[in-house]
């Protein structure tokens, strides 16, 4: 996969031809036509041999009026309109760090052959969230300007110091009787420590509850190794079934109220995609989130064992989404999250701020990541740098810092300019740059520096050919059935607790 | 030597060489080229004579003569997009600034906007029928 290629297009291209009246656009070949793009958020979709008789600004009729209402002609331009959409699609700037991810405890009773997040073994209790660092957090997350709050806790397995959980959603709900900000409470579990007590508790203060489920008992479990006796795999699943059956005894609609699950694809899963689908339809589950491994962490480790180039990835990405269509037409509804993500960028007028996959980077500005020890780092990925000995990505610590200083963190800041797609070669001129974004810590974990280099980013080459993907499939979509799928995986229906868009960590 | 469309390229063990013309091609579009290049050949630039530069592409690995030309080949299709992309910047430059400064910068009154956010919204809800819930609609 070589984002050079596929720029490197068959097209009649004539820079001297450009009449005056053509507006500002980006352009690629896709499905065997010509992809336009705008700031706007606007695409369009021209026939080859159409691309030339643009560039004169000679299209009439019908499709020269589509192009001027979408903004690629200067003439008939609606600059309100225009400047309208893009300030709503970058609507998330300013907004303050909406997801604060708590590590409650390092400590973990799973050892997953691709874990990226740092972890301990059960007997380090010294791993621990106290109270009074929860307490902390909290008052530190209050503290930034985020109408919205999602504490989203994480590990380790964040439920094996499940004291800390309890008090940081006690004291949040408590707090907020006067601060009425929009709270929400979402938990990455294994389910493997979970009890009646520990579900009670969740289902009655409206904790969302998200787990890892890799596929099939024999996948899941060679995925991810439990210290324990008996299956992952059917502990996983009896837990799942039996949080479904607890909303649905609060009397809660069980399309939104269920156990949502993330998988992670090793070599194993390449070929199985289909059947890892049909197990999260026989669970329930209405979205699957189909995450390549980052060879991050353990996975480092085990490459050469769980790993794969970013083609096979994409080539079961694209093998799995067909099936996943197959089934909505169906009429069994299940969506794929990430090209949920990329669509409501592409066919409606907002940015559903995934804080990795915007420009700028949500790290530090959107998100925060609490460590069990109250060091504030980046975001979740941040803190495991940290573990592997390098604080670059460490912001200050819940007592003792200010939400000021994390705003105007050299780290940040760094981070931001880093992420805009305007300053960075490829991205700037990219088909996709209205759709994409940066994640300039990958950039250095991969090449030593934030910035990178995107053609040899696999985090580029990951987004550039699943939106490439969804825009063959609109290009050849001629009766209107898919683009009729994919908008309604753009409807987000509210659902307290929910985490639309959850980060990369593992449960 | 290679002479394919009139790009000639000295072909050598894993490596292309072939000149550009700077009054055809601004230096920015071949480093803007030579960027998209980086992941599948060691790129090196230099200026053999005024106004001229010259691109070497050497390759990561073993690459055969057809190999190596279909890389110069591409490479020159890429300055074309290049050249493209940078005359569609420059001709939009004051209408992009103007664009911009109005959505992050301008005092609009705040009904306008309501206005455009709201036909915004009809516009992609209407069809989606979007009170009604997936699961009891027609699919």
């Amino acid at each position: 996969m070589t984002i050079s290629t596929r720029l490197t297009t068959p097209l009649r291209v004539d820079p001297t031809a450009l009449a005056p009246e053509v507006g500002f656009f980006r352009y690629g070949v896709v499905g065997g036509k010509v992809l336009l793009t705008n700031e706007g958020g606007e695409f369009h979709f021209l026939e080859q041999d159409r691309f030339d008789t643009f560039l004169r600004g000679k299209i009439d009729g019908e499709e020269r009026v589509e192009l001027e209402r979408k903004g690629f002609f200067k003439t008939g331009l609606d600059i309100d309109r225009m400047a309208g959409r893009i300030r709503r699609k970058k609507s998330f700037l300013g907004g303050g760090p909406h997801l604060h991810i708590v590590v409650t405890t390092l400590r973990c009773n799973h050892a997953c052959k691709y874990c990226h997040a740092s972890r301990t073994d059960m007997d380090r209790v010294d791993t621990d969230m106290s109270l009074a660092t929860a307490r902390e957090v909290v008052e530190f997350a209050f503290g930034t300007p985020s109408r919205v709050l999602n504490f989203e806790f994480q590990g380790g397995e964040p439920t094996a110091n499940f004291a800390a959980l309890k008090f940081v959603v006690e004291h949040a709900l408590e707090k907020n009787r006067y601060e009425d900000r929009e709270l929400l409470f979402s938990l990455v579990t294994n389910l493997t420590l979970m009890d009646d007590e520990k579900m009670n508790f969740l289902v009655d203060k409206g904790v969302m509850v998200c787990t890892s489920l890799d596929g099939p008992e024999d996948l899941h479990n060679k995925n991810r190794g439990w210290i324990g006796k008996g299956s992952s795999y059917q502990t996983v699943s009896g837990w799942m079934e039996k949080f479904n059956q607890a909303w649905i005894a609060k009397g809660l609609d069980p399309n939104l109220f269920h156990v949502d699950a993330l998988m992670t694809c090793t070599r194993d899963s390449l070929s199985r995609g289909r059947e890892i689908v049909d197990e999260y339809v026989k669970r329930g589950i209405k979205s699957i989130h189909l995450r390549p491994l980052n060879p991050f962490g353990f996975a480092v480790n085990t490459w050469k064992q769980i790993g794969y180039t970013m083609e096979e990835f994409l080539a079961f990405y694209q093998d799995t989404l067909d099936y996943i269509l197959e089934l909505n037409q169906q009429g069994i509804f299940i969506q794929e999250r990430q090209a949920a993500m990329f669509l409501t960028k592409m066919l409606t007028p907002d940015d559903p701020n995934y804080t990795d996959c915007r420009s700028p980077a949500g790290s530090g500005s959107a998100q925060l990541a609490y460590n069990f020890d109250g060091s504030i780092y980046t975001c979740d990925e941040g803190r495991m740098v940290a573990h592997m000995g390098n604080d670059f990505f460490k912001l200050g610590h819940v007592t003792g810092t200010a939400w000021n200083d994390i705003a105007k963190h050299p780290t940040v800041r760094a981070i931001a300019v880093a992420s805009i797609q305007e300053a960075l070669p490829a991205c700037v001129d990219c088909v996709y740059k209205p759709t994409c974004g940066i994640q300039p810590l990958h950039n250095y974990m991969f090449d030593g520096d934030l910035f990178g280099q995107r053609p040899r980013s696999r985090k580029c080459q990951e987004f550039f050919g699943e939106q490439a993907d969804l825009y063959r499939r609109l290009a050849e979509d001629t009766d209107g059935r898919v683009e009729k799928i994919f908008r309604r995986w753009t409807i987000q229906r509210s659902r307290p607790g929910t985490i639309p868009y959850p980060t990369e960590g593992s449960a | 030597m290679s002479d394919v469309n009139g790009l000639t390229t000295d072909l050598g063990e894993r490596r292309a060489r072939f000149e550009v013309d700077e009054s055809i091609y601004a230096l920015d579009t071949i480093q803007g080229a030579a960027y998209l290049f980086l992941d599948r050949c060691y790129v090196f630039l230099d200026r053999p004579a005024d106004r001229r530069v010259a691109v070497l592409l050497k390759a990561k690995g073993d690459a055969d003569e057809a190999t190596l030309e279909a890389l110069a080949g591409e490479f020159a299709n890429e300055l074309l997009n290049q050249a493209l992309r940078k005359a569609v910047g420059a001709s939009n430059a004051k209408i992009r600034e103007f664009i911009l400064a109005k959505a992050f910068f301008s005092v609009d009154a705040p009904s306008s906007i309501d206005k455009l956010l709201a036909e915004l919204d009809a516009e992609e809800m209407e069809p989606l029928e979007i009170p009604v819930p997936w699961e009891k609609s027609d699919g």
